[in-house]
């Protein structure tokens, strides 16, 4: 018996954009754990040079940092182009969302738009600051404390920081609204719950900037 | 004392060749009770009877008289100016064809889509004259009318980022539309069915949860958690399909 296969007559509606929505939440969902995680190791160092260098130890022992890392580098690219699907391309476009904002005067369009302005400055200096510790391995309180005494990447860090934290704590606030996990109910007090938070992530990249910027080069 | 509003309201007609876009200046008196809609009559009554604005029951049922007040869309005849400033900016919602000044054209819009939704129930049911009504559950009843309860004015299409960059997005009314009907046990259609209409980049998953729909929806309906559900049960519907090969 001859079957002929049909595929290009039959109806099938395209499951496209439901995988890349569920593709954008999940790579998004998962760097922003990999970022509080990775904002509350380095914040380590506070603790100690010794804690720090430990940690760090303990994720190049296990070979965490050399294969986790350029998987989380190329999630945070894959991501990028997944959302990217969503950010005005066109001026037309560009111009459109921008007066928009402009006249609506509402928070979550800003949020939106910071979340799309921090997106690029993240693409590229998340990718160099990726570049540049895991071509430098291993990681140590001391080499960190140099680089960021260098003056350069100090300031570099301070730009990238507050780029990282608002991004994701916004993506944060974005998934449980747009998923349904927060209600109309409770979206206030998750909104402002997310707001604390962040700030919360941004003073401990401070204070871990400072001490770096602060702690003895003696030995190195 | 009473205040002197003062209104900035758009003008343009564009049938009008030599028409340009401009902003006019109107003062009013303000009174007790002053809804925007009795404002805009007042102005056309006594100092410009050119301007063009739409209404027709001026208590929040028709969705005719949308406008973008100070920045925000919103219901004219539902606003009033005791709730704003002494100064009033009026233009007309975007996203929607100019009729010219404040009045828009959202008929063709929400007809267009609509159609593309296929707003309606879809049954096999031979429709009988003579029989009862069909029965539902008081709480069903109460949670589909919930979601009825949307007027068209166009003011969640008007305020979503989305909609504004992309034509072809079908906005919170629409996929709130088929929240309606995904409740409604008279509509026969299945989950992929209603997939095929909404589970694309144009319909829940072109959503980027921006929620200025819910926040400026005059009628307050639920969208943002219609909207929440929706995508997930789109989603779900999505991956269903995942190992399933061609039949």
């Amino acid at each position: 018996m001859i079957t002929v296969k049909t595929y290009n007559l039959e109806h099938q509606p395209s499951r496209l954009s439901a995988y890349l929505d569920w593709l954008q939440m999940l790579t998004g969902a998962g760097l922003i754990l990999f970022m509080w995680s990775h904002m509350v190791l380095v914040a380590s160092v506070n603790l100690g040079a010794g804690v720090m260098n430990a940690i760090a130890y303990f994720f190049e022992a296990t070979y965490m940092a050399q294969v986790g890392g350029p998987i989380i580098g190329a999630t945070l690219l894959f991501h990028f182009v997944l959302a990217a699907r969503k950010l005005p391309n066109t001026s037309q476009e560009q111009g459109v969302i921008w007066r928009h904002a402009k006249m609506l005067r509402h928070t979550d369009t800003w949020l939106w738009l910071i979340q799309a302005v921090t997106a690029m400055f993240i693409l590229v200096m998340g990718s160099i600051h990726i570049w540049t510790v895991l071509t430098d391995l291993p990681i140590t309180a001391a080499k960190s404390a140099a680089r960021v005494q260098g003056g350069f990447w100090g300031v570099f860090y301070l730009i990238l920081l507050p780029m990282v934290e608002l991004h994701v704590g916004i993506g944060f606030y974005r998934i449980a609204v747009k998923w349904g996990f927060i209600k109309r109910a409770t979206r206030k007090g998750f909104h402002r719950f997310e707001n604390i938070w962040t700030g919360v992530f941004i003073l401990i990249g401070l204070v871990t900037i400072i001490r770096l910027w602060t702690l003895p080069l003696a030995g190195h | 004392m009473s205040r002197k509003l003062k209104f900035n309201i758009f003008r343009y007609n564009p049938e009008d060749p030599k028409s340009v876009p401009r902003t006019d200046t109107y003062y009013l008196e303000e009174t007790p009770s002053l809804s925007l809609f009795i404002a805009l009559n007042k102005i056309r009554e006594d100092q410009d009877s050119g301007l063009q604005f739409d209404f027709a029951c001026r208590m929040a049922i028709c969705g005719s008289c949308g406008m973008v007040i100070n920045g925000r869309p919103g219901l004219a005849c539902k606003t009033l100016t005791k709730d704003l400033p002494q100064e009033i900016t009026l233009m007309p919602l975007p996203v929607f064809k100019l009729v010219g000044d404040l009045s828009v054209d959202t008929g063709t819009w929400f007809r267009t889509t609509n159609t593309k939704i296929e707003s309606w129930v879809h049954t096999e049911a031979e429709f009988d004259p003579q029989a009862l009504e069909e029965r539902m559950e008081n709480d069903l009843a109460n949670a589909i009318f919930e979601l009825e309860r949307c007027i068209e004015c166009g003011c969640c299409v008007a305020s979503c980022g989305t909609a504004n960059m992309r034509e072809d997005f079908v906005g919170a009314f629409a996929l709130n539309r088929i929240a309606r009907f995904i409740l409604d046990p008279r509509d026969k259609r299945r989950d992929a069915d209603y997939f095929e209409v909404v589970g694309t980049d144009q319909g829940i998953f072109g959503c980027m949860g921006l929620l200025a729909c819910e926040d400026v929806c005059p009628r307050e309906i639920p969208l943002q958690d219609q909207l929440g559900i929706l995508r997930r049960k789109m989603a779900f519907v999505g991956l269903k399909n995942i190992f399933k090969k061609h039949a």
